[in-house]
């Protein structure tokens, strides 16, 4: 129920505010954050259960080669007889693991590094920002190829590029909140009451201040997948047959002008549906935070 | 009665719910004679807003009328069509909303909008209408309104914005105004010297106002009558006297219960030899700002607190009275000064060992909501003191909590909610809870009814009475509502500008101030006593001209360009606060000047 009569004062908001929808109300009348749910629900799984559940080996061929979607093979075979379905679905190892670790990667550092940045203003946190700056404002991809290059191909240098990449961001949406939540009274309070300053920072404020970063992890995840299969496509990513989607599309690309559409269209299909499906988590989050 | 000017009968105004629908005002019926001022108050959430709004057929989104007549001039304004509609809004009857920065277009000068009002509904050439934009300016008393009408709303202050608005709300002569909490927002000086203008014209043109507020000093010394909202009805309406005096409804009883209360018991029982708890000398803070200039917030403050005793600190708004009490709990650094805390200089301690005192030396902030973690249980926030300061098992402390919720009035059933399921005066509650916990022997308490609805601030001021009794604390009382400031306090220090201008005893500060600034302060402040109304009495002691800037503080005396008995000497020479042969200290060398003679100035020029 909105009651937004004589929403003047605090009593009122927050008489308001305890009367407003708890969380699942909200996610039962909400169409794009269940798919969305059920999106990153589905890629966690194949995640984690993908290759087992895969009814070929992705990484051996069959026999049959570049067979178009049949009753045997799903989506088809691509032209050294991979099973295009057993590799689709055995993918979200490589690709969600990689995306999920660097988003975690980057939201734990850059809530650290943000919460002092935010925290105790001056030339450290100038500093902080600064370096942030320039990091953002290089283009991402070809900052991850140039990563990638350095390091070497490997599942752990991707992960480090890509929460290089991603750290600023959440440095920049934790300072901004610690920012506001710092001038609030219950901070003065802590400190009224002998909390060290150390103390409030990670006690009081941190916690108050972790919605904003962890809202935008989801989307993170999203575009951790997207850059992954990018780098994979150009080939700076994982190294093949390990089975991924970008590495996929990359590898079907070929056939396409024979009209073997099949081996490309399916992962591609797959990283569309779970980028949207983390946006559209993280979005609705986002929008219900606000509110 | 004379033919009413409003009559509005069975009201109803309902906002769509989740089944159906809720009836925010029913069956709501009200009248208003020309001449009258009828005060309206009520409950946070009663309706009185919306009320305020359905008069001149408006409802917020997505509510709506849902039945009831309102007849203004012969006409009810719910059947009428959107044309003669807006040739009643604005011109007939005005409203004067709360929030006024809000209400004024950001894009536009001030005097553009009020002209634009103006000749809305007056033939005027564009000329006229600034012309006239300037004089009402100069009539809700803005100085140099040639200057200010050309300004933005962002460049005027907040109290300027809001008497631009009132300038906006009467610029068509209305036969009715709506003035939904006018003040709120201004300092009592200002205050006063709208209300006065209001009531001077209510009487010179016969127009009529309803006024939405809480503050009862404004209803006891302007209302006519008092309208008592609640659930989306009147449950009481009784002339202003009679409500004061026989109060019929519960509500109405609670709210008058502070004012009724005589000043605590405790007031009297303390030992009037009790040594010093805190002292304060030269306390001075200055704020660098960005701009590189230097503002100064507090000057020169001395003060003595004895233990079980209070001390009440008043002033306007920027006068340094909260930065005072933050920086003797070196909430920020003092510049200068020193303070003696239990007998020992603890200006100098450095953070370290000042926390561990913290648990001694405590305070209640203003806004009860912000000042709890909104993530933590009550539990924990009332808990939080023990945990840095005591060595207690878990379970001694969790008695200990549940023995201070008792102690400030809140169930046990509390501890496990988040602050945002309480009520303001539960949190203020909570707030105090916390600070009491450990026991201290001090308590700053800044501000801590202004927040609140008018029953929860007398039940708090209780409250605070009632642990100083028991428990023997000394507090710090900022405020600038006089009427706690004078139910709490044994000793009273007026500040003005960074500086405390007059300190005694409560019944030397409030039965005779000397200082030209108190005697003033004094004079606008409203007491919720309809038998002697400020309209009644001629005195209208009021400062004229604005506040200094105090990044610019003048040489001399910081009043001089306000005060009515300044002579030329008072704007070069600084003044000392002057021990008085009774005891007090007053910052002005004027009051034993032989050819001052209060009593003339009164009834002459200052009235």
């Amino acid at each position: 129920m909105t009651f937004s009569v004589d929403l003047h004062t605090d009593e009122e908001l927050q008489e308001g505010l305890a009367k407003a929808t708890p969380p699942w109300a909200r996610i039962r009348g909400n169409g794009l954050l269940i798919v969305g749910l059920v999106i990153v629900a589905a890629s966690l799984f194949l995640a984690v259960f993908g290759e087992a559940l895969a009814p070929y080996d992705p990484q051996v061929p069959t026999g049959d080669i570049a067979q178009p979607p049949s009753a045997e093979h799903w989506f088809g075979t691509d032209a050294t007889g991979l099973d295009i379905f057993s590799r689709v679905i055995a993918a979200p190892r490589t690709d969600v693991t990689i995306a999920l670790a660097a988003a975690v990667v980057s939201l734990v550092a850059g809530t650290l590094i943000g919460l002092p940045a935010g925290f105790y203003r001056g030339f450290g946190s100038e500093l902080i920002m600064r370096i942030s700056d320039v990091i953002q404002s290089f283009p991402v991809f070809i900052l991850a190829m140039i990563l990638v290059a350095l390091g070497g191909r490997s599942t752990i240098n991707l992960v480090i590029a890509l929460a290089f990449l991603y750290t600023p961001i959440f440095i920049r949406l934790t300072r901004s909140e610690v920012l506001s939540q710092r001038s609030r009274t219950y901070v003065e309070s802590a400190r009224a009451l002998g909390n060290s300053e150390g103390r409030i920072a990670l006690i009081h404020v941190l916690p108050n201040s972790l919605a904003p970063a962890l809202i935008q992890a989801s989307v993170t995840i999203g575009w951790g997948i997207l850059l992954t299969a990018g780098l994979s496509f150009i080939g700076a990513g994982v190294r093949p047959p390990t089975p991924e989607w970008g590495l996929m599309i990359s590898n079907g690309a070929n056939g396409i002008i024979l009209g073997e559409w099949w081996p490309s269209v399916f992962p591609g299909i797959a990283i569309s549906l779970t980028v949207f499906g983390y946006a559209a988590v993280g979005n609705t989050l986002e929008q219900s935070y606000g509110s | 009665m004379t033919e009413p000017l409003l009559d509005v009968r069975h009201l109803a105004v309902s906002f769509p719910a989740r089944s159906g629908e809720t009836r925010v005002i029913d069956d709501f019926s009200l009248q208003i004679a020309p001449h009258e001022i009828v005060g309206l108050v009520g409950e946070s959430g009663s309706g009185k807003s919306t009320i305020a709004l359905a008069l001149i057929g408006l409802v917020r989104h997505p509510g709506r009328i849902a039945g009831g007549e309102i007849i203004f001039e012969d006409r009810d304004i719910l059947t009428l069509d959107d044309d003669d509609l807006r040739e009643i809004r604005g011109r007939s009857i005005s409203t004067i909303t709360q929030k006024p920065r809000q209400s004024l277009n950001p894009l536009l000068s001030v005097g553009r909008q009020i002209s634009t009002v103006y000749r809305a509904h007056n033939e005027a050439t564009r000329q006229e209408g600034a012309r006239k934009a300037v004089e009402l300016l100069e009539m809700v008393g803005i100085n140099d309104p040639e200057r200010r009408v050309t300004a933005f709303p962002h460049e005027l202050s907040g109290g300027m914005a809001q008497r631009a608005l009132i300038a906006m709300a009467l610029s068509s002569a209305p036969r009715l105004l709506i003035a939904d909490e006018p003040t709120s927002g201004l300092d009592v000086t200002i205050q006063a010297q709208f209300l006065d203008e209001m009531w001077d014209s209510v009487q010179a043109t016969g127009s009529a106002v309803l006024l939405v507020t809480q503050d009862l000093g404004i209803i006891a010394n302007y209302c006519d009558r008092v309208v008592v909202m609640g659930e989306g009805r009147v449950i009481e309406d009784a002339p202003v006297k009679t409500f004061f005096a026989a109060p019929q409804h519960e509500y109405s009883r609670r709210i008058l219960s502070l004012q009724r209360a005589e000043p605590h018991q405790a007031l009297d029982d303390v030992d009037s030899e009790a040594g010093s708890l805190v002292a304060v000398n030269g306390l001075r803070k200055v704020f660098e700002l960005a701009s590189g200039d230097e503002l100064i917030a507090v000057s020169g403050v001395d003060f003595n607190i004895r233990r079980g005793r209070t001390l009440g600190l008043v002033g306007e708004s920027g006068s340094g009275k909260t930065t005072v009490g933050r920086a003797l709990l070196r909430l920020v650094e003092p510049t200068a000064g020193t303070i003696t805390f239990d007998g020992d200089p603890i200006e100098n301690l450095d953070v370290k060992s000042f926390r561990g005192l913290r648990d001694r030396l405590q305070v209640v902030f203003q806004d009860p909501f912000d000042s709890l973690n909104p993530r933590w249980t009550i539990e924990r926030i009332v808990r939080e003191p023990l945990d840095l300061h005591t060595d207690l098992t878990k379970e001694e402390k969790r008695t200990r909590v549940m023995e201070t919720l008792e102690m400030v009035g809140l169930s046990a059933s509390v501890a496990k909610l988040r602050s945002r399921r309480l009520s303001a005066g539960q949190q203020q509650r909570v707030s105090i809870g916390r600070a009491l916990i450990t026991e201290p022997d001090f308590v700053v308490l800044d501000e801590p009814t202004s927040a609140l609805p008018a029953a929860a601030q007398a039940e708090i001021i209780d409250l605070i009475a009632r642990l100083q009794h028991e428990l023997g604390i000394s507090y710090l009382y900022i405020s600038h509502d006089l009427t706690t400031v004078e139910y709490l306090c044994h000793d009273v220090a007026v500040m003005y500008l960074s500086q405390i201008v007059e300190h005694g005893t409560r019944e030397q500060v409030f039965g005779d101030p000397q200082h030209p600034y108190s005697r003033a302060l004094l004079a606008s402040h409203l007491y919720p006593d309809p038998t002697s109304r400020r309209v009644d009495r001629d005195v209208r002691e009021t400062l004229t001209g604005e506040i200094p800037s105090p990044i610019d503080l003048p040489v001399g005396c910081y009043l001089a360009s306000r005060c009515p008995v300044a002579v030329p000497e008072c704007q070069t020479a600084p003044q000392e606060l002057i021990a008085q042969p009774d005891g007090r200290k007053v910052r002005c060398w004027r009051i034993t000047e032989s050819d001052l003679d209060w009593a003339e100035l009164e009834s002459g020029e200052a009235g």
